[in-house]
């Protein structure tokens, strides 16, 4: 206080600097105190196991919960290294940072930053464990049916299997799927009617209704509490982000000043500490799956075009050479090539009015009216529909084309007769 | 029997598809508990504001000794209930009077909640109440706009009381059930406390006002957030590029190697062209060609796909090549939800969730069904890839002979033809010599 009476200027900047870091320390989520930040632009050591543990919070997938507290030190530094390794992160001195937490405060303070500049880090953090409030329902099919973590280990096949075995799992998901659907049915007729009876209570007259969890808080009045306590404490770290926001470049300069004062790396060396990847990859697999298929595509392809090739070459030496034969072919080839590259377009870049992703509240409405930026169920329902047809076309022809193999490999022995099963 | 490699694999698949549903399954069924709970008959826990908290407990065993109050209890319990309407009346009057003018204390508001003991507990314990309403209840908002006159039964006979209340469940053949018909026919109003239901007082409700307020505040934040996100100042913006930009020169790296999210980006915007070139490569496939014409431009398109699938199966090569090989890692935080290939990807989010609306819960059912369903095939055309990649193989390298080889191709037709729903028969007809 006294220091920006007496200059300032400088006072000013060295009043914003505590600030901002303030503002960062409260708005993450069991952050380390600003003294922490300090400390680890002189590298002092016992920063460091604050940092790893605050890194890991931040790069974890998952919200937090009990379980992530318990992971000791030294897997979680391992984990934090992997992450930022798969990231992208350059810096490879802390990659050879000892993982119990020894030292190397200044480096991990260089990592948080460098996540900080490359996205909304805090933001994100704060949208996992926003408290909902109404009855959300998310549009993008991002985690409809989320595959868990690795399959328990108990659950895994020890030796081979009888492939009748397969058949039973698949008729148990068959009716789990039913399952699913009739459950959600009910779901959405009590959703609808507790809308419905608490129509013309909200205060918000957007809304219109209460939601399950308001009308849950009134019937618990203990829970209630707890909401409230909750949207509270969310509430104090939505300012301090916005605090944050606001006092940012100050932050960044002193960052910059903190850089300054670590010793310029020498290029790498050929071979980089290889990590385990903490995202493992829908990886290999689906990569591979994926490769097989264009391979498949690719022969099929080759073998179609040499044969219509052959044919059309024959068929174009019986016909004329004048002009209007190689008008015809430039149009043509013309025309195919913006076919293709309107094709190819589809997937070089996101669908152009992406739907927004993230989570709805959902509003019932007898007329269905909404505003700009909401949306309507109508006009999803025809999106979902379209886009059901076509998983749908898909998923018959890969069953078409497992037909004909099947019948190809199977139809020629003698003796046999294949009865297929009563059709729809 | 299948290998033991290739069981692994298949199992995986299907437990972990299965484990996915079983996961969705018991959201589904804790919403459904909470929503069918709030649907029937309320607890009135709330409701007895006024109540200290230890009655419930001794008045569930007090009953049972002292069953049968005398002839001359009763009459006096009469006379009193009399006296306590008419108090009741004249409180009414003067409470509704009182509230309309002060802003909605919690007090006030708890008090007019307990229908019709407002009177009664006022004159009687007012300690009792106060306290209860100012640290108890606060939240609870339930406000009825009339109060009916409800003939309460006192408050200082908590086990007439209780068994007054108890009456009303389902424990009608008590020795109190007498004693309540008696005492609810001077009254006038129906008996005591409802059950509250939604249906019936849903519209009465109204959201406690501490809450209103932390909701409104968390909302409007949010929207700021929102705001800022979009116009990030100049200054945020240029001085994290140069801090990004000086880290890069620092540092030993040599150039930004490709990280692990635009990998992923990558393989899914693959997955999406393979999909949709196998569709044009079917769509040209199955179009028979009029004239020369057609017939050219469909071989230009064919070779043209060629070259396309090429390409994306050299990109495809290249990313193969950059995720280098590990082991699979034990994770104890488990991984992020697979992204589903049919969705769009990300797009920048607004961190207040805008609205959804419906108009009728055939609306919100068919919603809602939709979505399961494209994530079902979703999962369907996953596993159907991934059987044809394993059993394919196996039924064209097995030797045609025996009954597991036929079993074998009767499981492959099913799930691979059938999507596991049907399976087909094999009838073996020897030739008559």
């Amino acid at each position: 206080m006294r220091r920006r009476r007496v200059d300032p200027a400088a006072g000013a900047r060295a009043g914003a600097l505590p600030e901002a870091i303030a503002a960062l320390s409260r708005s993450l989520p069991s952050g380390p105190s600003p003294e922490i930040f300090r400390r680890a632009k002189f590298d002092r050591p016992e920063a460091t196991s604050a940092l790893w543990q605050l890194l890991f919070r931040v790069l974890s997938p998952l919200p937090a919960g009990n379980a992530l507290a318990s992971i000791a030190l030294e897997v979680q530094a391992r984990l934090v290294k992997s992450a930022l390794c798969s990231q992208g992160y350059p810096r490879l001195a802390l990659a050879q940072l000892p993982e119990d937490g020894s030292k190397g405060s200044r480096e991990l303070l260089l990592a948080l930053s460098w996540l900080l500049a490359r996205g909304p880090v805090l933001e994100q953090m704060l949208a996992q464990t926003r408290v909902p409030l109404g009855d959300e329902m998310t549009v993008c099919q991002c985690e409809a049916l989320a595959s868990l973590g690795p399959p328990a280990p108990h659950m895994e096949a020890e030796g081979p299997v009888d492939v009748r075995h397969m058949q039973w799992l698949m008729g148990k998901l068959l009716f789990r799927w039913r399952q699913l659907v009739s459950s959600q049915q009910e779901q959405c007729a009590l959703l609808s009617k507790i809308h419905l009876y608490t129509r013309g209570c909200h205060s918000d007259q957007n809304l219109g209704h209460l939601s399950v969890t308001e009308a849950e808080m009134l019937r618990d009045p203990e829970g209630g509490q707890k909401l409230l306590r909750t949207l509270e404490h969310e509430s104090r770290r939505l300012e301090a982000v916005l605090a944050w926001r606001r006092s940012e470049p100050v932050f960044w300069q002193w960052m910059d000043t903190v850089l300054g004062t670590c010793a310029p790396e020498a290029p790498a060396a050929a071979s980089q500490p290889t990590f385990l990847p903490w995202v493992p990859e829908c990886g290999d697999g689906e990569l591979e799956l994926v490769v097989r298929e264009l391979q498949t595509l690719e022969e099929e392809l080759r073998e179609a075009v040499e044969r219509r090739r052959v044919a059309w070459e024959a068929k174009a030496r019986g016909c004329g050479r004048g002009p209007e034969w190689s008008a015809a072919r430039r149009a043509s080839r013309e025309t195919v090539e913006k076919e293709l590259g309107a094709l190819q377009r589809c997937w070089e870049q996101d669908s152009g009015p992406a739907p927004a992703h993230g989570p709805h509240r959902l509003v019932r409405r007898e007329d269905g009216a909404a505003g700009d930026r909401d949306l309507r169920a109508a006009e999803l329902i025809r999106t979902l529909r379209s886009q059901e047809a076509c998983l749908e076309a898909v998923l018959r022809q890969l069953q078409g084309q497992c037909r004909q193999e099947l019948a190809g490999l199977t139809g020629a022995l003698p003796g046999l007769i294949w009865i297929p099963p009563p059709g729809r | 029997m299948l290998p033991a490699d290739c069981s692994r694999r298949l199992v995986a698949e299907l437990q972990g598809a299965l484990d996915a549903c079983a996961h969705r399954q018991l959201q589904l069924e804790q919403s459904l508990r909470v929503c069918r709970r709030l649907l029937q008959a309320w607890e009135p826990t709330g409701t007895w504001a006024c109540e200290p908290p230890p009655e419930p407990e001794t008045n569930e065993e007090d009953p049972l000794p002292a069953c049968t109050p005398s002839p001359q209890d009763l009459k006096e319990l009469e006379f009193l209930t009399q006296a306590l309407e008419k108090a009741v009346r004249v409180r009414r009057g003067i409470t509704k009077a009182g509230e309309r003018n002060k802003a909605p204390s919690l007090k006030s508001r708890s008090i007019v909640t307990s229908p019709g003991t407002t009177a009664s507990t006022r004159p009687q314990s007012p300690g009792q109440a106060g306290g209860h309403a100012s640290d108890r209840r606060p939240t609870k908002g339930l406000r009825q706009t009339t109060v009916p006159a409800k003939g309460r039964p006192e408050r200082r006979l908590p086990s007439v009381r209780d068994r007054t209340r108890a009456g009303i469940g389902a424990r009608a053949p008590r020795p109190g059930a007498g004693l309540r018909n008696q005492h609810m026919a001077p009254s006038a109003a129906p008996q005591a406390p409802e059950a509250f239901t939604l249906k019936e007082k849903g519209h009465l409700l109204r959201l406690p006002a501490a809450f209103r307020k932390a909701a409104s505040q968390n909302s409007s934040l949010w929207a700021q957030l929102s705001s800022m996100q979009t116009s990030d100042s100049m200054d945020a913006a240029a001085a994290k590029t140069q801090f990004l930009r000086n880290i890069q020169t620092a540092s030993g790296g040599s150039q930004p190697r490709l990280s692990a999210a635009e990998v992923e980006a990558e393989a899914r915007r693959l997955r999406k062209a393979c999909s949709l070139l196998r569709l044009r490569v079917r769509e040209e496939l199955s179009a028979a060609p009029m004239d020369w014409m057609q017939e050219y431009r469909c071989l230009l398109t064919l070779e043209g796909l060629q070259t396309m699938v090429g390409q994306c199966l050299q990109r495809l090569q290249e990313l193969r090549a950059a995720v280098v090989e590990r082991p699979p890692l034990p994770c104890p935080v488990g991984r992020p939800p697979r992204a589903s290939p049919s969705c769009g990807g990300g797009a920048e989010p607004t961190w207040s969730p805008q609205l959804l609306v419906y108009s009728s819960t055939q609306e919100l059912q068919t919603l809602a069904a939709l979505k399961l369903r494209v994530a079902v095939l979703d999962q369907q055309i996953h596993l159907q890839k991934v059987l044809m990649a394993e059993l394919l193989p196996l039924v064209s390298a097995a030797q045609p002979e025996g009954p597991s080889w036929l079993t074998l191709c009767r499981a492959a037709h099913s799930l691979l033809c059938e999507g596991g729903a049907r399976v087909l028969t094999i009838l073996r007809d020897e030739p008559v010599d």
